[in-house]
């Protein structure tokens, strides 16, 4: 059995603990101070580490204990955005929505830290976790640029900024998430402009996650975003997306989900590791990574284990499979 | 004559203040199962009364409910209609905002009742005149997830439609005079057009004053067809993209148009002046007593005290319009 084959990972965030949920509604109301969240913010940080390490992940994330969402945490530390007013996403969840008030910059690195902190916990690699510029744009009200292509092409600079830091500091895989890049399938040049801003130069292996949108409105286009691995919701989608690659192939790296992170039950292993099985069709295993479909945020901690365990699982299954087979 | 004003959709369900949150902290309640779904209800009725109140006060002629018991657009036919069922979650077109995508399991029926008590209690608390709202037969089936039922996005629609179709004659039986038939689909997706067509034919049979509102994306490659749609109103963005309708209004020659003004998607406020200029762009080429201006589509994508903001905006902008430009 060869480890390089199928290497599993997870999209990014997971579910924050109840002393942390109750620690940063305190901190909200000034009831907590910000070193005595950071304290609780560290502690569940090397939890999950630990709990990676013991399911077996092979490339591991922070777990985002210090997000709140993916694009407000960037927000509330670069200079331009004003942070917005709650606004829904879905059922009873809101979100501050930010606003770009005027000229984006970036006074410090923003993530630098919180990498450096993960991977001192652990000698398997951690990612470095960002929002790409498209995304930053599409989920922030834009009061100051006059096009949206302005205002991604100003957020690329920045993130390219905070992705060289990433390598500086070490990290071998770094993710600049584009879960928006189909909201206007129209734009998706402008997507691509932006992630070539982001990745040019960088050694560290490249990947973007994509998620909830019309993947078939931006494929095959979106093979030409400049990064190694794109990083796919599949099982919520019955992997209706493998079947364009019949026509166009894909030649990427593909982190492919395999367990639906909107759903409290968890899928079988026997299920998700079908989900593999269907992406072997089209992505050689040493290329294709089995993870979640999304980040579990929105989960348990027990409910993020159960899903985390369920594609370690499918995957020994299927790696046992591929080593039956002659080479 | 001052020219009228509207809303479109849902309006922000909570606002920023600890006060202002009562909904959201219910849901999480009920949840815990430490509110009864009848205690739910009367959140539920507080809240819609709370906002009623709101939109009247901003000044606006036509209000509505602002759908504060909906999850999204599709959910409260989902749930109620037989043969659907709740599925995936998707993201509502370009916003990072989802809704989950009905799934067909079998013929859809409903009694025309989904909505009859809402608007009955809507009618209880609004002073000013009360529109209410459903979702276009088209809308629905695009963003059907999966349909074991029927065989063609034809045969889904006209389903879709038969449906909607008894919603409003329920909705009309209890009073609503004006029904928005919200369907971005019709812009989104101008290639089904002639099927968007077949569809209201059927739903123009419930017989009332329909308004056909689209919203999202440019009606440039639908508008003369539109003028041709058996509905009474034609809602329109001409705010948020480019679009060439502004040139093309008198396609519209009976139709009242519903003008969306001030972008519900967008912080940047609008100056009363900005509304104005809108308005009397399109006075150009269609009458006063056929124009009715408004938001874009629904303000719930704003936070509420911006979307408060915009309906003042929008009301002043109304009250700014320098009389009738065009003879009727």
């Amino acid at each position: 059995m060869n480890d390089n084959l199928l290497p599993t990972t997870t999209v990014g965030s997971f579910g924050k603990p109840d002393y942390l949920t109750k620690a940063r509604a305190q901190a909200a109301r000034g009831k907590l101070s910000p070193t005595e969240l950071e304290e609780l913010e560290r502690k569940a940080t090397a939890e999950w580490i630990r709990r990676q390490e013991d399911i077996g992940l092979d490339v591991l994330v922070d777990g985002e204990m210090y997000r709140g969402d993916m694009v407000a945490y960037f927000a509330e530390r670069l200079e331009g955005f004003k942070i917005g007013g709650l606004v829904r996403s879905y059922g009873n969840r809101y979100y501050h929505k930010p606003v770009i008030a005027g000229k984006v910059s970036r006074p410090n690195p923003m993530t630098v830290s919180w990498f450096e902190y993960a991977q001192s916990l652990t000698s398997k690699p951690v990612k470095g976790m960002l929002t790409g510029p498209y995304t930053l744009l599409d989920w922030s009200y834009n009061e100051a640029y006059p096009t949206r292509r302005d205002a991604v092409l100003a957020l690329a600079e920045i993130v390219r900024d905070e992705a060289r830091d990433l390598e500086r500091a070490g990290a071998k895989y770094i993710q600049i998430d584009e879960p928006a890049i189909h909201a206007r399938p129209e734009e998706i040049e402008i997507a691509i402009e932006a992630m070539g801003i982001v990745t040019a130069g960088l050694s560290a292996k490249t990947i973007s996650h994509i998620c909830y949108g019309d993947f078939a409105a931006i494929y095959p286009q979106v093979l030409e975003l400049p990064v190694d691995q794109l990083d796919l919701a599949m099982a919520n989608y019955g992997y209706r997306w493998l079947d364009l690659f019949d026509r166009n192939p894909f030649t990427k790296e593909l982190a492919i989900g395999i367990v639906d992170v909107h759903a409290h039950e968890t899928e079988t292993v026997e299920v998700a590791a079908e989900g593999i099985r269907k992406g072997l069709r089209y992505v050689p295993a040493g290329k294709l990574w089995p993870h979640p479909d999304c980040g579990l945020k929105t989960r348990t901690v027990e409910e993020c284990v159960e899903k985390c365990v369920a594609v370690v699982e499918a995957t020994k299954i299927v790696r046992k499979e591929l080593a039956k087979v002659p080479a | 004559m001052t020219i009228k004003t509207t809303v479109i959709g849902a309006y922000p369900k909570i606002g920023d203040g600890p006060d202002a949150q009562e909904l959201r902290r219910a849901l999480h309640r009920r949840d815990r199962g430490e509110i009864t779904d009848a205690e739910l209800r009367k959140v539920f009725d507080d809240v819609t009364r709370a906002t009623i109140g709101e939109i009247e006060a901003a000044g606006v002629d036509t209000v509505n409910d602002g759908q504060v018991r909906w999850d999204d657009l599709l959910a409260p036919f989902a749930r109620s209609w037989s043969g659907v069922e709740q599925g995936p979650l998707e993201r509502f077109y370009d916003n990072n905002t989802y809704y989950r995508q009905p799934v067909i399991t079998g013929p859809i029926t409903t009694d025309g009742q989904s909505l009859v008590r809402d608007y009955a209690f809507a009618k209880g608390v609004a002073t000013a005149r009360l529109k209410a709202g459903v979702p276009g037969p088209l809308t629905f089936a695009t963003l059907t997830a999966r349909d074991d039922q029927y065989r063609s996005i034809e045969e889904r629609t006209l389903a879709a439609a038969d449906a909607i179709a008894k919603e409003i004659a329920g909705l009309a039986a209890a009073g609503a005079r004006l029904i928005d038939i919200e369907d971005p689909a019709v812009v989104a997706a101008p290639k089904y057009i002639e099927l968007a067509r077949e569809a209201y034919a059927r739903l123009a049979d419930a017989g009332h004053a329909l308004a056909l509102v689209t919203y999202f994306f440019p009606p440039d490659a639908v508008l003369e067809s539109l003028a041709s749609f058996p509905v009474g109103v034609i809602g329109i963005d001409v705010r948020s993209r480019d679009t060439t309708a502004f040139d093309r209004l008198d396609a519209f020659r009976t139709q009242h148009i519903l003008l969306g003004v001030v972008d519900a998607r967008n912080t940047r406020l609008e100056t009363a002046d900005e509304v104005a200029r809108y308005a009397e762009r399109a006075l150009k080429l269609v009458p006063q007593e056929r124009l009715v201006l408004a938001t874009t589509t629904s303000l719930e994508y704003l936070p509420r005290d911006v979307a408060r903001a915009k309906l003042t905006a929008l009301v002043e902008g109304a009250r700014l319009v320098a009389g009738e430009k065009v003879p009727a």
